[in-house]
């Protein structure tokens, strides 16, 4: 079949998408901004998989090796797509890499699955990411943890840890008023890792609410209670303060005590740092002239009925670039897009005219 | 014991008395604790306190929501040395708990130094801070007792604030008053009149003062003040206060009104100037 797909972005919904329509016989342009294939997962080398914690290579690298190895998929890595024209039958897309050199093809359908990035905590100054040592993020704890370097900066494994969730999230003072979803579950996978590996640190998770919703409950919540004795306490801290010896000290209420402060150090704080649609997929979203909803992300046709179709007609959408996901999540979405963008290409459906998107 | 049959069903819109034995039994000692121990004279004026607050439209702008995470209190001063936290209020509020607001207000509300840390940091954007001037402002409307007697030492404050527009005096950062600054005080302190000198306003390039308010300005000011309501809440709480700003607001206007009238009729000397700069 001489039909075509862009698909933008090789994470999980990327991949995901792209091998679905491999498997029916569909030629896919793949184009990454990135110099390797897998995303966020590989890119920051993500270490175990919540909640039944098996590594993250175990679910990535099959999917980028039919990327990788199939003769009907044609990658351009370190690019981004400069320009997008509406054709006769499809769109004709400039692609450019990093040397500024411009390739052209012509495609019937787009599937953006340009995902997320993780909020850059520094512009929660009062918690001093990047000031202070011993200060990390869940996306940078990811990495000590695959390459087994979970050390503080006096060169030891950390005796006291401290995580905080919902940095970035659940926070009108930096404008994400969302639930970033994944966070929760991360942050306990993260201590349970901690655990396993420091078996007499001391973990405490300051949250507001814990959200390992559905399946999770137990796996996680329950789990790190039960084999790891994972602290929780409820309150989110509202500062940190270098202390002596590197120390980090935080300064929280424990809000099941009315009024009762907490001052306490800790060798290291991880901060649960939430998702947001990033530079990249904003920049997707405005080649594409897709619009976003109110939280940033991009709004799909319909959020309920046709979560992977967009507002232009052609362009289908997959993983967390329309809100806060997780890697199965996105893998189903890439699958659904790739559904999607069958149809369209090959019986020309396009459910635009039966939707009336009701405004808000 | 009481015969099953003879208790009767009808129950009042309480959603506590589904539970038939509740009418019975009435609520449990550790309930008691929770419950308000008002007076029935004070839940009254406390109702009305709530009422008069809840229907200020501040109070519905400032008020929010709360996800009880505590970064108000962790991150207020205050809350450090008192018992006292902003979040207690603020879920006083969300709850409409209107005994527990007066008791508060009564209480602890005089506690905040007014940093409005909490309100940058709420990540509800609360304007906490807000509502804490607003009960204050309500518990000097409704002349409460607790007002009268945290406000009394600050009468000299008041009457300065109140006719000259100054609290303090870039003098008086010392090291000694203002310990708590540490070597900043110090510093402060002795290049204040370089610091005040390199404020582009005349009128403020001094040490002794804030800054000088002329008769005019000084008249304008109270004028405000009147129109706003802040001196007449002053009634309130200090009859006798209120009564010596007003005396000086009308002797000041009267002077003012006699310049003003003297230089219209082209009688005005130079050395019948008051000593600041009049924009007449
Ligand atoms: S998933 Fe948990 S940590 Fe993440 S934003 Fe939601 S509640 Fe906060
Ligand atoms: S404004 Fe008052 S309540 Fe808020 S942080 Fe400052 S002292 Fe505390
Ligand atoms: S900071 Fe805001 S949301 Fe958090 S407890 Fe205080 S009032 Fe509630």
């Amino acid at each position: 079949m001489e039909k075509k797909v862009l698909v933008i972005g090789a994470g999980p919904a990327g991949l995901s998408a792209t091998r679905e329509l491999v498997n029916m016989d569909v030629d896919v342009i793949l184009v990454e901004r990135e110099a390797c294939l897998g995303g966020t997962p590989k890119k920051l080398n993500y270490s175990l998989l919540f909640p039944e914690l098996r590594p993250a290579s175990e679910v990535i690298d099959p999917l980028i090796k039919v990327a990788k190895e199939s003769p009907r998929v044609k990658k351009y890595v370190n690019s981004i797509i400069d320009s997008v024209k509406e054709s006769e039958d499809g769109f004709e897309v400039s692609i450019k890499d990093k040397e500024q050199k411009v390739s052209t093809e012509r495609v019937s359908a787009i599937i953006a699955a340009s995902g997320f990035e993780h909020f850059d905590s520094r512009r929660k100054y009062e918690y001093g990411y990047g000031l202070i040592p011993n200060i990390y993020q869940i996306s940078d704890i990811e990495r000590m943890l695959s390459e087994n370097k979970l050390v503080t900066t006096r060169g030891v494994p950390p005796k006291r840890v401290a995580i905080l969730l919902c940095v970035g999230s659940r926070d009108a003072t930096v404008g994400n008023t969302y639930c970033s979803r994944v966070c929760c579950a991360v942050s306990i996978k993260q201590a349970m890792e901690i655990k396993e590996r420091v078996p007499d640190a001391i973990v405490h998770i300051y949250y507001m609410d814990i959200r390992t919703y559905g399946l999770m409950e137990d796996k996680l919540y329950w789990r790190s209670q039960l084999e790891h004795r994972v602290g929780y306490i409820r309150g989110r801290i509202s500062e940190f303060m270098r202390g002596p010896n590197d120390t980090v000290i935080i300064k929280g209420e424990d809000t099941m005590n009315l009024n009762r402060a907490l001052v306490v150090p800790y060798d290291m704080v991880i901060l649960a740092n939430g998702m947001e649609l990033g530079l990249g997929s904003a920049q997707v979203a405005k080649v594409l002239g897709l619009r976003l909803e109110e939280h940033g992300f991009i709004k799909p046709l319909d959020p309920d009925r046709l979560p992977v179709v967009s507002q232009r007609k052609g362009v289908f959408l997959a993983g967390a670039l329309t809100g806060p996901k997780t890697m199965s999540d996105s893998i189903t979405e890439g699958q659904a897009a790739a559904m999607k963008a069958y149809e369209y290409v090959t019986k020309g459906i396009w459910e635009y005219e039966e939707i009336k998107v009701t405004a808000h | 014991m009481f015969e099953l049959a003879t208790v009767k069903l009808s129950l009042p819109e309480d959603p506590r008395y589904l539970d038939m034995s509740y009418a019975e039994q009435g609520p449990l000692p550790e309930e008691m604790r929770n419950l308000d121990q008002l007076s029935e004279k004070d839940r009254k004026l406390a109702l009305e306190f709530y009422q008069s607050l809840a229907s200020d439209f501040r109070y519905n702008e400032y008020l929010r929501g709360c996800l009880n995470c505590g970064v108000c209190t962790s991150s207020c001063p205050a809350a450090k040395f008192y018992d006292f936290g902003p979040r207690e209020m603020i879920q006083y509020m969300m709850r409409g708990e209107y005994d527990k607001i007066y008791e508060f207000t009564n209480e602890k509300v005089w506690a905040c130094v007014q940093c409005y840390t909490c309100s940058m940091r709420c990540p509800f954007n609360n304007e906490i801070a807000g509502l804490i001037m607003l009960l204050r402002e309500y518990a000097v409307k409704f002349g409460l007792e607790s007002a009268k007697q945290i406000l009394a030492p600050y009468r000299r404050i008041l009457l300065t604030v109140l006719t000259t527009g100054n609290q303090v005096t870039p003098d008086m950062i010392q090291p000694e008053t203002f310990a708590d600054w540490g070597p900043q005080a110090l510093e402060e302190s002795k290049n204040m009149d370089v610091y005040r000198k390199a404020i582009p306003v005349d009128l403020m390039q001094r040490t002794d003062i804030g800054w000088h308010a002329s008769l005019q300005t000084a008249v304008e000011l109270m004028t405000i003040m009147i129109e706003a309501g802040v001196i007449e809440s002053l009634k309130n709480i200090d009859k006798d206060l209120y009564d010596m700003i007003i005396d000086i607001y009308e002797e000041r206007k009267q002077f003012l009104e006699e310049i003003k009238e003297k230089y219209q009729k082209g009688e005005l000397n130079e050395e019948e100037l008051p000593d600041s700069w009049l924009d007449l």
